[in-house]
């Protein structure tokens, strides 16, 4: 597979710090790739060096192959979202969308277009951003990264200031843009966003990639939970098949598959009640496992 | 697929109203950004903003008053096209450098250059873009000026039985035009260097005045105040009246006052995140 976008050894050091150390990752076309991480764990300097805004200290990155900077009028192949909060409080919606149209080139009635794809009306679109809401400014920014009808997003924090309606729109705008064929590449903190959206997972903490895969394969957490009239019983019967076995408030956890956990179960004819794989843990959980050890707790989800 | 991929599948159908993805009849991207391209966007961006406009406006008004100063005190005798015209052009060389100043430190004062440079990033070409396209807007609003001015000579002909003489000296209108991209291009070099508004702002307006200043008061510097005081052979350059010694001093005062903030201002862009 096509790898649009590939980051190799990246570092970036700010005199005495390391804001990102040795990041390596690939995102591929018909994906979401997840870039998930607590505040202040490199992911936006990450997107910097990935969008030719910041040098790197070591390492490298390409976009559709190449590096960043040396794409030609790339605003026609990549999508740029890093802070809503960068416009120009002076200029109406519009006039900073045509603005970027006429540079990439592009007719005046695309502006229009992506206005009504990010949800801002005509009038909207008349005023001034300095009265635009954040939540307003994402979707600007949203439409910027849109315009030039892009293969690849990038996007930081694109659900920062969107109420719930909104973020479920953005989760079926990216959808539908991989599902043509696009690479998004999307970071937040927020797990449930990335956990509704990503198909590829890079979890990075401290500047260092903790995890990385497709989110089947990070989320996927095997084991069984079951529950029984005669739950020692069936514990000891697993055991003495070899199964680890953990008890719990709502009957017990084992390391079996379901099959296995039937067949023990009828062979030592225990009533079972309650029989399903572990309930998955979820990408929280993971997010926390592998995030807790450098100490930063302050993720909200 | 997970279940999380299930899931959002069933929201996306929802929120189906979303056409990300969907055709846009666009036509496929070729090629790179062309520099004249990158010049008119720049322009746009230099006039498009309050501030900008606001300029333009006041820049009209300070030519109006000196017009209408010239029109009702100046003698008959002197109301020509190129009197009216060199009354008429206060305006821009005060305010018009402003305009410059803003183009560059807006980019960082309000981080569009964020934007710009994701769309293009060779950032000494968008500089370059900068400084040409303020240029230009120098001769365009020149133009003007002279324009109106030529209509302003017609009304002191009819009205105040001006001399109206349309002869122009050309060494005037060089030489005016010239000081004027001039005094742009140090706007936008001071804006480059000092990447904020009100310092560059102040910066462009008082150091040269300040240097100006302690020139006359203070005996020893009025040797290389020749050399140095932009003021001075900027304004030599307007009256059109350069001689082989001008030149070499135009070139050194420039040289502080504008190469030198500019290279800084160059190299300072091109490195810093934006």
């Amino acid at each position: 597979m096509d790898h649009m976008i590939t980051a190799e050894h990246l570092t970036k050091r700010y005199r005495s710090r390391v804001a990102v150390d040795d990041v390596s990752f690939t995102a591929s076309p018909g994906r979401v790739t997840g870039f998930l991480g607590p505040n202040g764990a490199g992911k936006s300097t990450t997107m910097r060096m990935l969008c030719g805004l910041a040098s790197p200290t070591a390492g490298s990155s390409t976009v559709l192959g190449v590096p960043f900077r040396a794409l030609e009028n790339p605003g026609r192949h990549v999508g740029v979202l890093l802070d809503a909060a960068a416009q120009h409080n002076g200029r109406t919606g519009r006039e900073s969308l045509s603005i970027s149209a006429q540079l990439m080139n592009l007719p005046t009635r695309r502006v229009e277009e992506v206005l009504e794809l990010v949800g801002l009306t005509p009038s909207e679109g008349g005023t001034r951003i300095r009265g635009y809401s954040l939540g307003m400014r994402q979707r600007l920014g949203l439409a910027a990264a849109l315009l030039g009808d892009p293969e690849v997003l990038i996007l930081d924090e694109p659900a920062n200031g969107l109420d719930p309606a909104g973020i479920r729109w953005m989760r079926g705008l990216l959808t539908s843009f991989a599902a043509a064929g696009g690479t998004v590449l999307l970071s937040s903190h927020l797990l449930l966003e990335v956990e509704a959206v990503a198909d590829d997972l890079v979890i990075i903490g401290q500047g260092r990639v903790l995890a990385q895969g497709s989110a089947a394969e990070l989320l996927a957490v095997p084991g069984t939970q079951v529950q029984s009239l005669d739950d020692d019983r069936l514990g000891a019967a697993l055991n003495a098949a070899g199964f680890d076995v953990a008890t719990t408030g709502a009957g017990i956890t084992t390391s079996a598959t379901v099959d296995d956990v039937g067949r023990i179960a009828l062979g030592a004819a225990i009533v079972v009640t309650d029989l399903r794989p572990a309930a998955n843990a979820g990408l929280e959980e993971l997010f926390f496992t592998m995030t807790a050890q450098h100490g930063r707790e302050d993720v909200s989800v | 697929m997970s279940a999380y991929r299930t899931t959002h599948q069933a929201v996306g159908s929802v929120t189906d109203a979303s056409s990300a993805g969907q055709p846009t009849g666009l036509r496929p991207a070729t090629g790179g950004i062309p520099f004249l391209r990158l010049c008119r966007v720049e322009l746009r961006k230099q006039l498009d903003t309050r501030a900008g406009v606001w300029l333009l406006v006041a820049i009209a008004l300070v030519n109006c008053g000196f017009i209408a100063l010239t029109l009702f005190t100046a003698d008959a005798a002197a109301l020509t096209w190129t009197s009216l015209s060199q009354s008429a052009s206060l305006g821009q060389l005060l305010l018009l450098p402003l305009i410059g100043v803003m183009a560059a430190t807006s980019e960082w004062s309000a981080r569009t250059a964020l934007t710009t440079f994701t769309l293009e990033p060779r950032r000494t070409r968008v500089n370059l873009a900068k400084l040409a396209s303020a240029g230009a807007l120098g001769l365009i609003v020149m133009a003007v000026t002279f324009a109106v001015s030529a209509v302003l000579n017609l009304v002191g002909i009819v009205w105040q039985g001006g001399d109206g003489s349309w002869a122009l000296d050309w060494g005037v209108v060089a030489g005016s035009g010239l000081a004027l991209v001039l005094l742009v291009w140090q706007g936008v070099a001071f804006g480059l260097a000092l990447l904020s508004t009100p310092v560059a702002i102040v910066a462009y307006l008082a150091l040269p005045t300040v240097w100006t200043v302690l020139t006359l008061t203070i005996e020893s510097l009025r040797g290389p105040a020749e050399w140095l005081d932009v003021n001075q052979t900027l304004s030599v350059l307007m009256m059109g009246a350069m001689t082989a010694d001008d030149w070499p001093r135009l070139a050194v005062s420039l040289l502080v006052w504008l190469a030198v903030p500019l290279a800084f201002g160059l190299w300072r862009t091109a490195r810093r995140e934006p």
